[in-house]
């Protein structure tokens, strides 16, 4: 019993972070139809950002945030000025941003790679290492106050969708673009910043990576499947239904993990992600299949 | 009345024949535009060219040409699905795994050369895509694409964790027994003849009324099936064709490199360059995968023999990918004719 609620927790502090991992990239989607496979890799970047505060400045990863986000939002707005709006009016255009990205995911790894060697590496703060004890059961410092932040971050991005006047103009194209731009909203530049925002996201998310996970250059491939896993899940488009998959799905893979060993236990996003797409690509909580 | 019938059948059938006339005329044009001599002179000299062993030491030589009609092959293949249907695979590497693991692991347990076992393993591929086929053509656009790379990162643990197949060590293949200086050979040739037959047979398929219906589905799938054509069935087909190609590459791959093992065959960036061979040198062409396998495989070699770096590698093979998408969608087949400067040496269409 004991053995199971531990399982659970430490599952639920992972799917934390997963959750601000997957939530930009859902929103890229919802406002751009961009399928970001640069998301994880850009995570990374915002990781080594993190690293290097530590490293070299000693500031905590948590500090570092911020910056990290600010920075890959501004990375965002370049890469949508560069790339995606020049290509807002080509044919097969989802279909030409997967290729695009997936591209742009093999120029961050190589560059990051070329920077910073293929090593890997943990920003290691006193609380990374630390654990809460309640009787048997233990709760890691690192990734509790990461799930929190994450969590934190979530609402105050829900918040934000929900009553300013950006986030409705966002909803807005989400649900509609060519209604939203008839109504007056200026929809490229809701575009580009949801772009820069989700970006930040990925920034923000790669500075928690930093002391959750070990992290060097070309992880972000095993991760494009797993943070995929967790949108195509939640349905595209939709951060609640993001959260919630990926609380589900770590939760899941932390069982996989225990019961039949840690290598197999990154299957579950794999296997989940290759069956929702063949049985419900609208995901959980889609309402038609967005990603046909 | 009658009258009236008979000028109706008249006039159908003269513009029947006007049709058949005009199509023989514009097939006239391209034969004459076509020059088969480049590609089958290429094929010579190459077929030729071992005939350098005896004057001297040129195993990186044939290496460099066999890793290239390794490689043509495999777009070849893919250019089936990603280029005629217009189904992007980003996992195509999963046959390439497929057709290593099947061959190899006959010739590590029975003797039998890979090189007699590749038709096999051609449609032992060919059957896997064919059944992959019928559940992962029911998404399409990017839904395929990201079920592709998921089958990739399926397939790697799995292969990760078979015993049998010695998991992620992987097993070691028996080397020839023929000297340094002509060990090669074998493997040469039969990556050449290979690459020959695929070009061969996508040139067939593409001109074929299959290979019409697989570009009437890459334009629009649904004109295609009310237009009559079994679209599902097609899209099946191309798949397992596809994985038929890049499975027999996949075979005699792993007995050259005497080993098979899990991060040779599963590794992103084999699938990777299928798809930009094919997208830098134009996506539905025949020649483009070959002309862009030839140029990605120099273009490596360059930048690992003068910098060194994988890092560097990686970083300049997105530029690639990204400038191509953004620039020359068409690829440089495709760019070139659509300006009507295509050199006629590369018209093999």
């Amino acid at each position: 019993m004991v053995e199971i609620l531990q399982t659970i927790i430490l599952g639920l502090a992972l799917g934390g972070v997963f959750a601000l991992m997957g939530s930009g990239l859902s929103l890229i989607f919802g406002v751009m139809q961009i399928v970001n496979l640069a998301h994880p890799a850009l995570i990374i970047a915002g990781a080594y950002i993190a690293y290097w505060g530590f490293t070299l400045l000693g500031v905590d990863p948590l500090v570092m945030l911020p910056v990290a986000a600010f920075v890959l939002a501004a990375v965002g707005i370049v890469l949508y000025k560069l790339v995606f709006e020049r290509e807002a009016r080509s044919a097969k255009y989802t279909q030409m941003t997967v290729l695009l990205t997936f591209a742009l995911a093999m120029v961050v790894e190589g560059a990051l790679g070329g920077a910073f060697t293929n090593t890997q590496r943990v920003t290691s703060p006193d609380y990374a290492t630390d654990a809460f004890f309640f009787g048997d059961i233990f709760v890691p410092k690192g990734q509790l106050y990461a799930g929190m932040v994450s969590i934190a971050i979530i609402v105050a991005l829900s918040l934000f969708l929900k009553y300013s006047r950006f986030g409705y103009a966002i909803r807005a194209t989400t649900q509609n673009r060519d209604a939203a731009e008839l109504l007056g909203v200026n929809v490229n530049f809701v575009g580009m910043m949801s772009f820069a925002i989700g970006i930040g996201l990925a920034g923000a998310a790669g500075s928690l990576v930093s002391f959750v996970f070990s992290f060097f250059p070309a992880k972000h491939w095993e991760w494009i499947a797993v943070l995929m896993s967790l949108v195509v899940l939640g349905g595209m488009g939709s951060i609640l239904g993001t959260v919630l998959a990926s609380f589900m799905l770590s939760v899941v893979a932390a069982f996989i993990g225990v019961y039949f060993g840690a290598s197999w236990s990154t299957m579950t996003f794999f296997l989940a992600l290759f069956l929702v797409l063949l049985i419900r690509p609208q995901g959980l909580f889609g309402e038609k299949p967005e990603l046909a | 009345m009658t009258m009236v019938i008979d000028t109706t059948t008249d006039n159908t059938s003269s513009v029947l024949e006007a049709r058949k006339a005009h199509n023989a005329k514009l097939a006239a044009a391209a034969d004459k535009s076509r020059a088969t001599w480049f590609p089958l002179t290429i094929l010579a000299i190459l077929l030729a060219l071992p005939a350098l062993q005896f004057v001297g030491n040129y195993n990186y030589l044939l290496h460099l040409v066999l890793f290239t009609a390794c490689y043509a092959t495999m777009a070849s293949g893919w250019n089936v699905l990603g280029g005629f249907t217009g189904y992007i695979s980003l996992g195509h590497n999963v046959f390439f795994a497929i057709g290593g693991y099947f061959a190899g692991m006959i010739f590590a347990r029975y003797g039998i050369s890979t090189i007699v076992l590749a038709p096999l393993a051609g449609l032992v591929c060919g059957a896997a895509g064919f059944a992959l086929g019928q559940i992962m053509l029911k998404t399409r656009g990017p839904s395929f694409i990201i079920s592709s790379l998921a089958l990739v990162m399926i397939v790697r643990i799995l292969l990760d964790h078979w015993k049998f197949v010695g998991g992620a060590n992987g097993v070691a293949l028996q080397a020839n027994d023929l000297s340094a200086q002509w060990a090669k050979l074998p493997y040469y040739y039969a990556f050449i003849i290979l690459a020959a037959f695929t070009v061969w047979a996508c040139y067939k398929i593409k001109h074929s009324k299959f290979g019409l219906g697989l570009r009437a589905i890459s334009k629009d799938e649904i004109k295609a099936e009310s237009a009559g054509i079994n679209t599902r069935l097609y899209k099946q087909l191309a798949f397992a064709i596809s994985a038929a190609f890049v499975g027999m590459a996949g075979a005699i791959w792993g007995e050259y490199l005497t080993y098979i093992r899990p991060n040779i065959f599963t590794i992103i960036l084999v699938s990777v360059y299928m798809v930009l061979m094919c997208i830098l040198g134009g996506k539905a062409t025949i020649a483009g995968p070959v002309i862009g396998a030839i140029l990605l495989i120099a273009f490596n070699e360059f930048f690992v023999a003068t910098l060194g770096a994988s890092e560097i590698n990686i970083l300049a093979t997105g530029m690639i990918m990204a400038i191509c998408l953004l620039f020359f969608p068409l690829g440089i087949v495709g760019t070139l004719a659509k300006h009507r400067r295509l050199p006629r040496i590369l018209n093999w269409d």
